[in-house]
């Protein structure tokens, strides 16, 4: 049901956040998948930056909950911006659930002192970072689909500005509707960037008898 | 009677939540709830008077967000004054007979700051001050400033409502359930710096009940010695059918309130989620009480963006490394703005111990405010450790005091009357603790009694511009002992006599004593000990000196400072010997054992990104070979191997930026090897780096530096977020013939074009190469780019062959 609210949502590294995909920060720090061993110096600088991050994070979720109309095959709702693509993503849904999600400051300033001090380091954070807030992601909407399954909905994939022809402007509007510089400390710059820059923002659907596959 | 007076003998009551009540009345999500000032002014009356009618005695404006951002001039002015009349409304039709009061409210514009944002400190104080003048004329009787979530954002309101009023300002942030501010303050810090600049009461409010919000207030009550106010949130929200409940009621909430204020809150209210009868309940259950008397806590604090640091019986160690004087590799530091070279220092400082950085980039040659400005600010955005501002340049002081995050230290007042009135006004005004040298314009007192009696003189002076001698620290001049017998005896009695008689704490640059001594670290030591021993508070000192450091931790186990010798023991280890280098060797020639195959030690370890190694390797090459010799047949080779790996996929770019980052540690060494010489290497040449203007990310751009340093060339990096005329200043200042431009975001790519097109007509001769996430070789060409490089590879093989062209063409002709 549509709610004027918004909420937040704290987690902490025991709920689903323990695992750290190790790979994946590779992955984001230039190392294609499939790569064979990683290098063994790669390694143990990721090893110690896993370390000197330990207990800088600070998962922060504000989410609202809306209804969804159609017409015309495009999906209406809070969120005004027109795509093709997010309406391809949230078809069959009658709500939908626009979220902020970050894991704070802290990162960014690790990242800040060694960018120029060793850069080498700085990557492995920047991987690491976008590592937590994708599982942050995952550990959000896997509640948010536990929660509305006993209401017998299910959830389509997320979608974020930027995404297809979703432009990124449309975080403006994110940013209106979950006030989220003061729910959960993401601000917006000029360039539409986030601060903190581990956050992502994204709507996904909510109806009967939909699925993942429409991704 | 004015709201200070009133507050002096009574507990003042606020307002509770207004969005709440506002968005039952009809407010639509994403709607501007100052618009309504205008638009439903009764609304705004009803509301207003509801908690006048339950007993608030200040009722602030519905101008919560009314920022020159939002809203134009016009408008704004138009808003505020609206709003400041609807209180007025309320407050003369309310049926309450309390005292009344109007505050103008003032909240967070939602933009952070630089670093982290992109809104300059400046820039924010500009447009808190609009909202301060629209309001403070028309009759409002105090200023609040709530919900601030970060600290240096609340500096810039503060600021603001001080310069462009004489009104009183309360001050309130905004704190997580970690206690701390969004960007990381803790509260203890943020009494620190609010104290500081004349706040007249400080607190918390919203983002959390009562309960959750306990140890915050707790904090403040310790350390504030301003009234202390308190304005939660009604528990947290949960939605029931479409309806947003918060879960603390008013019984829950306003006994809660009655044991914050039977502990000392002097001034209560509500936030999101409360309502009139939150407020009536509070009112009732504690106008019985009498209100705790606010007490001065006598604390030496200073403080950084995210903590406190008190001065008390542990000395504190301020690192005096950030200062040019007799450092030659400093000086050239500051004469090539070369800014990663002052931050490693500082960051070494830090990892060593230091509680405390000194900043000083003095040079005749330099426009000292302007860097100080910079380094300051650069500081700041990665080193979280209160600074100390080393400056007899007044401007440069209050440059850097005016901007920086926190309270900071100042360095110095004396007892000259001249200066006294320079700096005090400046402390007065931002706040700051201020080290006082005791000296006058007769020089420095040889007897300690007379450096007592200027000390008392700079108390004195102090205390008219309100300056408390709790933010007086006091340096009694150490002086060299091997040209007076008598130096150190005379300092460390006046050091005895102002912090055991006059109460006050005390300083010293340690290390001036032992000027022309040999092994100078170990009488220096020696000195601190029994400075300590004499009542130092805190020492301006090296942080590296493994003597200094020896001194520090058997000081505070020996002085009852450090339990069970906890920090001895886990510390001393450090210091106790001094083989960095041979660790570092000794792995390193296992690394060689292991791998045989290709090339020296030293390319091996270049090739496998051991920093440590490439250095200790390259010192001894040093011994028996050319360094320039070294460069070409070690470094260069072993950075191809790691290129040509790169380029073929059979290595990836952390390895890229370790092999980069070792060979930088091996080329470290043969810059000190060669700054004998005066040949110096053969520079491939100038390249202008920068990322373009609206981009705050550089980590791709800092890349391409560090390869194209590695490849030799002179890299002039601007930094981020740099405008087309800052890009076109130094390229024709070097006249570089390589200019490299980084954008992430397709929004900044026409900034991209603006600077390529303002290139073309300032600098025709340089080759502009475009790189970053969103670029494309379609895209490079479109905005006239002359390459558009795909890598950091690319970057070096294009920039190199170009300079192989400009060679032939010379030598053609």
């Amino acid at each position: 049901m549509e709610d004027n609210t918004v909420f937040v949502r704290e987690y902490n590294e025991t709920e689903g956040l323990s695992y750290i995909n190790e790979s994946e920060i590779l992955r984001y720090a230039g190392c294609p998948a499939g790569t064979d061993e990683p290098d063994e110096a790669v390694y143990k600088l990721l090893k110690e930056v896993i370390e000197e991050l330990k207990g800088s994070f600070s998962y922060r979720v504000c989410y609202r909950r809306m209804n969804v109309t159609w017409e015309g095959g495009m999906p209406r709702f809070l969120l005004k911006a027109e795509s093709s693509d997010l309406a391809r993503c949230l078809r069959g849904s009658s709500e939908a659930i626009l979220f902020a999600a970050t894991i704070g400051l802290k990162i960014d300033r690790y990242i800040n002192k060694y960018r120029r001090l060793s850069p080498s380091r700085a990557l492995l954070m920047q991987g690491y970072g976008a590592e937590r807030v994708e599982a942050l992601c995952r550990v959000f909407c896997d509640d948010i689909k536990r929660q509305v399954s006993s209401e017998g909905l299910s959830c389509t994939a997320r979608f974020s500005p930027g995404y297809g022809d979703l432009p990124l402007e449309s975080q403006k509007e994110v940013f209106a509707l979950l006030d989220c510089s003061r729910r959960i400390g993401i601000s917006l710059n000029e360039s539409l960037l986030m601060t903190p820059s581990k956050s992502v923002t994204a709507v996904f659907g909510l109806g009967k008898g939909i699925g993942h596959e429409n991704t | 009677m004015k709201i200070l007076d009133y507050l002096k003998e009574h507990t003042v009551y606020l307002d509770g939540g207004t969005g709440t009540l506002l968005q039952k009345r009809g407010l639509k999500p994403g709607e501007l709830p100052e618009r309504w000032n205008i638009t439903h002014p009764d609304v705004i009356v009803d509301i207003h008077r509801s908690y006048y009618d339950a007993g608030s005695n200040i009722v602030c404006t519905n101008t919560f967000g009314a920022n020159s951002l939002k809203f134009d001039d016009h408008e704004l002015d138009t808003l505020i004054g609206a709003a400041i009349e609807n209180a007025d409304k309320a407050r003369g039709s309310s049926t309450g007979k309390q005292e009344k009061y109007i505050a103008l409210d003032i909240s967070s514009v939602g933009k952070l700051l630089k670093p982290y944002g992109d809104l300059d400190f400046e820039d924010a104080v500009s447009i808190y001050a609009k909202t301060v003048r629209a309001g403070a004329s028309k009759g409002v009787d105090l200023i609040y400033i709530e919900t601030m979530s970060d600290s240096y954002d609340t500096k810039a309101a503060l600021l603001a409502a001080k310069e462009n009023s004489d009104l009183p300002v309360f001050v309130s942030n905004a704190y997580g359930e970690d206690g701390k501010l969004m960007t990381g303050a803790s509260p203890a810090a943020m009494v620190a710096m609010l104290e500081g600049m004349g706040a007249d009461a400080i607190g918390a409010n919203c983002s959390l009940g009562p309960a959750q919000l306990r140890g915050v207030v707790e904090e403040y009550l310790e350390y504030a010695s301003v009234p202390v106010l308190l304005k939660p949130n009604a528990g947290l929200p949960r939605s029931e059918q479409g309806q947003t409940v918060y879960d603390v009621f008013p019984d829950e909430f306003s006994d809660l309130l009655r044991e914050y204020v039977l502990s000392g809150v002097r001034i209560a209210g509500g936030c999101c989620g409360t309502t009139p009868d939150y407020i009536r309940e509070t009112v009732k259950k504690t106008s019985d009480i009498r209100p705790k008397e606010i007490t001065a806590k006598n604390r030496t604090v200073i403080s950084s963006y995210t903590h406190a640091v008190e001065f008390g019986d542990s000395p504190i160690l301020i690192g005096e490394r950030i200062n040019p004087t007799g450092k030659k590799r400093f000086k050239e530091a500051l004469r090539n703005d070369d800014i990663d070279y002052i931050l490693g220092e500082g960051i070494t400082q830090q990892e060593k111990g230091a509680h405390v950085l000194d900043v000083n980039v003095g040079l005749p040659e330099i426009d000292e405010p302007k860097m100080l400005k910079k380094v300051m600010f650069e500081l700041q955005s990665v080193i979280d450790l209160p600074l100390q501002i080393d400056t007899t340049d007044i401007t440069a002081m209050e440059t850097a005091l005016r901007r920086y995050n926190g309270k900071a230290m100042i360095n110095s007042v004396n007892g000259k009357e001249e200066v006294m009135r320079k700096i005090f006004p400046l402390v007065r005004k931002y706040g700051g603790l201020v080290v006082c040298l005791t000296l006058d314009e007769d020089g420095i007192p040889a007897q300690a009694e007379r450096r007592v009696e200027i000390a008392k003189k700079i108390i004195k002076t102090a205390e008219e511009y309100g300056i408390d001698k709790k933010d007086l620290i006091f340096d009694t001049l150490a002086m060299t002992v091997s040209a007076d017998p008598n130096a150190a005896l005379a300092t460390l009695k006046s050091l005895n006599i102002i912090k055991k008689q006059l109460k006050c704490h005390t300083s010293l640059g340690v290390s001036n004593i032992s000027f022309g001594l040999p092994d100078r670290e170990i009488i220096t030591a020696a000195f601190f000990t029994l400075a300590m021993e004499n009542g130092l508070s805190a020492a301006i000192m090296n942080p590296n000196s493994a003597e200094m450091m020896k001194s520090y931790y058997s000081f505070r186990a020996l002085h009852g400072i450090d339990n069970n010798c906890t920090d001895y023991i886990e510390n001393i280890g450090r210091y106790a010997s001094v083989a960095v280098c041979a660790a570092g060797s000794s792995e390193a020639s296992e690394t060689a054992a292991q791998d045989k195959e290709t090339g020296s030690d030293l390319q091996r370890a270049i090739v496998k990104g051991l920093k440590e190694q490439a250095a200790a390797l390259t010192i001894e090459m040093l011994k028996s070979e050319d360094p320039l010799e070294i460069v070409t047949t070690q470094i260069i080779p072993a950075l191809d191997i790691v290129g040509i790996g790169f380029e073929k996929k059979t290595m990836y770019l952390p390895q890229l930026l370790m092999s980069a980052e070792a060979s930088q540690c091996a080329f470290d060494q043969i810059k000190l090897k060669m700054t004998d010489s005066p040949t110096g290497a053969v520079s491939r040449g100038k390249f202008v780096i920068a990322t373009v203007h609206g981009d705050i990310h550089d980590i791709g751009k800092n890349i391409v530096k560090l390869i194209l340093e590695n490849y030799g060339f002179d890299v002039y990096d601007l930094g981020k977020d740099v405008p087309a005329e800052g890009v076109v200043e130094v390229t024709v200042r070097e006249h570089a013939p390589f200019v490299g431009l980084s954008a992430l975001m397709t929004t900044t790519v026409p900034a991209m074009e603006e600077t390529i097109k303002l290139l073309r007509t300032q600098a025709p001769w340089a080759k502009v190469i475009v790189g970053g996430a969103v670029l494309t070789q379609e895209y490079a060409d479109s905005i006239g780019a002359d390459y558009y490089a795909g890598d950091a590879m690319a970057t070096v093989r294009y920039a190199m062959q170009q300079q192989e062209n400009f060679e032939k063409k010379k030598s053609n002709i």
